[in-house]
């Protein structure tokens, strides 16, 4: 028994070896980013800034965290990013203190301006955050080759995907065809929710469950607080319980008393670590989505 | 106004004009604005680095940082709020209405529409993207204001309460197709609310040129106009009688004022209160008379305009307040204490 252990340790070491060299990046290199900007990097980024917080995530889990010099004031995971100077965010950057770090890399999202902005000062960015599950599979690779941790990146892709098939085998069969647990989310009192497609719709399905929203409703509908009722989840996931609302006060709306999660107890009141998690198309999609597994199906994990 | 007339009266030619004090001060916050930011720089480094933005030789982080983002920065919030007041003062002129501010006949309303369909819509549709919020934003501002004027107009003379009634319905019609994309896209509504609260955070001097040359012959238009102004106070039928071409006089100045709104909201978002609080700021202290109101509040706007985007972006420091909730904050506030006294 032991001995299988070291040897397939052995075997791992060796594996990991043999792709970081056939997998490293030869610099320079030029890439397109989401915008169709272009950017090239002669040498490997040592000075990088992250303006988004999954980004930061997934820097980091590259293993290259000790070369973020700058994050936005959202990014709050791993821990020691807290100590990084905060740059304000994408849409109100602190673009003084950004230039003054005179960063090799900028990470940021395509939509808020500050990509072409930066770009006209000479600060090699790029542009494009993942918004899906695949999305944030295929970044941990671009992520992987910008900054030469291309064996890492496949490594957190290969993590992610045996976290979500590890919970696929286990909520698999758990009914008859067509029973996944039906959730309501909750992202605010008003009510705003989330549809099939939208990432959190999808999340829910890896996890067995299934949101009470239909797929023509939208990605992020305000729905009727009659349609809640109607619909009766079997699982409510209160994402604004950190802003204010508490499992007492949801399960003493009108009409509520008679739904089955209330019936239940299984209205959750999400933490903001757990919100975070389970927001952000990360490294940490794979414990969001084992997070929602233990939630809908308690019995089996 | 009467005791600053009296007080000029007792000075006598000892007292400076106006006119000087405020480029003065304007020179004074902008120098203040150019020293302060997030990043210190030191009064040595700050003049080397404006002695190389002027060769046009850059070096290193100080020289972009001064060059490249405070300064456009500082002359954009000057140049915008100089536009903002000044179009105020004309439409406020135009319209004999205290309440008349330049976002009037919809051109806010109009610009935020534009602006918020290529931020939510730029990533599905090429042309959107390539087009770009500021010209979006521009062009948005002019249609509106334009089907204002076409719903208002009666043959050749343009009614000044449809006017105001046709800019309140078509501002609040076209705000409520804003609020509703934004919430159709929660993903994007902080960047459209950060856009639609105001903000100099991307000025640059390549954003700055186009802005230039809309304002100037707005401004120089709306300068020109200020004796008609002066007339038309007395009353359309009265200013005609006196041989102003009314009708003719209203047309330009909306068309001037609506030119400087829109160029300045398509580049620094809807910043409100600057158009209402500097034109009345300087009625109060120097009174109504259009020769002196006009470049007083371009000057005091800009002021004013300057001042609020240094508070933005330091009260909060590292973070960047919209700089139209301070406009707000800050405007209010100051208004009502000037009405207060003159009132006393």
């Amino acid at each position: 028994m032991a001995e299988r252990v070291v040897r397939r340790t052995a075997f791992l070491v060796i594996l990991l070896l043999a792709l970081s060299s056939a997998l490293a990046t030869s610099y320079p290199i030029v890439v397109k980013d989401e915008l169709g900007g272009t950017l090239t990097l002669p040498r490997a980024p040592q000075r990088i800034v992250s303006m988004i917080p999954s980004d930061t995530e997934t820097v980091c889990a590259l293993g290259a965290c000790d070369r973020l010099v700058g994050v936005d004031s959202l990014s709050d995971w791993p821990e020691s990013v807290a100590s990084l100077p905060q740059l304000g965010n994408a849409n109100q950057p602190d673009l003084e203190a950004l230039v003054a770090l005179k960063p090799d890399l900028v990470l940021t999202d395509e939509y808020s301006g500050l990509a072409p902005r930066l770009r006209a000062l000479g600060i090699p960015v790029y542009a494009g955050t993942p918004q899906t599950f695949e999305q944030a599979l295929a970044f941990f690779g671009t992520v992987g080759r910008l900054l030469d941790r291309q064996a890492q990146a496949a490594v957190l892709t290969g993590r992610v995907q045996g976290q979500v098939a590890a919970v696929a085998a286990k909520v698999a069969g758990s009914g008859p065809a067509g029973s996944d647990v039906s959730v309501f989310v909750e992202l605010d009192p008003t009510p705003y929710s989330v549809g099939p497609g939208s990432y959190l719709g999808t999340l829910l399905a890896k996890a067995g469950g299934r949101t009470i929203v239909t797929a023509s409703m939208g990605e992020y509908p305000q729905v009727d607080p009659e349609f809640v009722v109607r619909q009766d989840p079997q699982v409510v996931l209160l994402m604004d319980a950190p802003y204010g609302q508490s499992v007492a006060g949801a399960e003493a709306r009108p009409g509520w008393s008679g739904i089955r999660a209330v019936k239940d107890g299984r209205v959750v009141a999400l933490d903001l670590q757990q919100v975070d998690m389970l927001s952000r198309a990360g490294p940490r999609m794979g414990d969001a989505v084992v997070l929602l597994a233990r939630l809908l199906h308690p019995g089996r994990f | 106004m009467e005791r600053a007339e009296l007080r000029r009266v007792a000075l006598g030619r000892s007292a400076p004009a106006p006119e000087v004090v405020s480029w003065l001060a304007l020179a004074l916050v902008m120098a203040l604005a150019l020293s302060v930011g997030s990043v210190k720089v030191a009064p040595a480094a700050l003049l080397a680095a404006l002695g190389d933005g002027l060769r046009g030789q850059l070096h290193g982080a100080v020289d972009t940082i001064v060059w490249q983002l405070r300064l456009p920065r500082v002359v954009m919030a000057a140049l915008v709020g100089a536009a903002l007041s000044l179009a105020g003062a004309a439409f406020q002129g135009v319209f004999r209405n205290p309440l008349a501010d330049p976002y009037l006949l919809g051109a806010a309303s109009g610009a935020g529409f534009g602006a918020t369909v290529v931020l939510v819509f730029a990533g599905a549709v090429p042309w959107l993207a390539r087009l770009g919020v500021p010209l979006a934003a521009f062009v948005c501002a002019l249609l509106a204001v334009a089907a204002v004027t076409l719903v208002a107009r009666r043959g050749a003379s343009l009614p000044a309460t449809s006017l105001i009634l046709a800019g309140v319905v078509v501002g609040s019609s076209l705000t409520a197709a804003t609020s509703f994309l934004m919430m159709a896209s929660r993903d994007r509504a902080a960047g459209i609310l950060s856009w639609l609260l105001g903000s100099f955070a991307f000025a640059s001097w390549e954003r700055l040129l186009p802005v230039v040359v809309l304002l100037l012959p707005a401004a120089l238009a709306i300068l020109a106009a200020a004796r008609a102004l002066d007339v038309l106070q007395l009353g359309e039928e009265a200013a005609a009688q006196l041989g102003v071409p009314v009708e003719a006089v209203k047309m330009g100045l909306l068309a001037a004022a609506t030119l400087a709104t829109a160029a300045a909201v398509s580049v620094a978002g809807v910043i409100g209160f600057v158009g209402l609080v500097a034109p009345h700021a300087v009625r109060l202290a120097f009174g109504a008379g259009h020769r002196r109101l006009l470049p007083l509040a371009a000057l005091w706007g800009a002021l004013f305009m300057v001042l609020a985007d240094l508070a933005a972006r330091t009260v909060v420091a590292p973070a960047d307040v919209p700089v139209g909730i301070v406009t707000a904050l800050v405007g209010g506030p100051f208004f009502l204490a000037l009405l207060r006294r003159q009132r006393a």
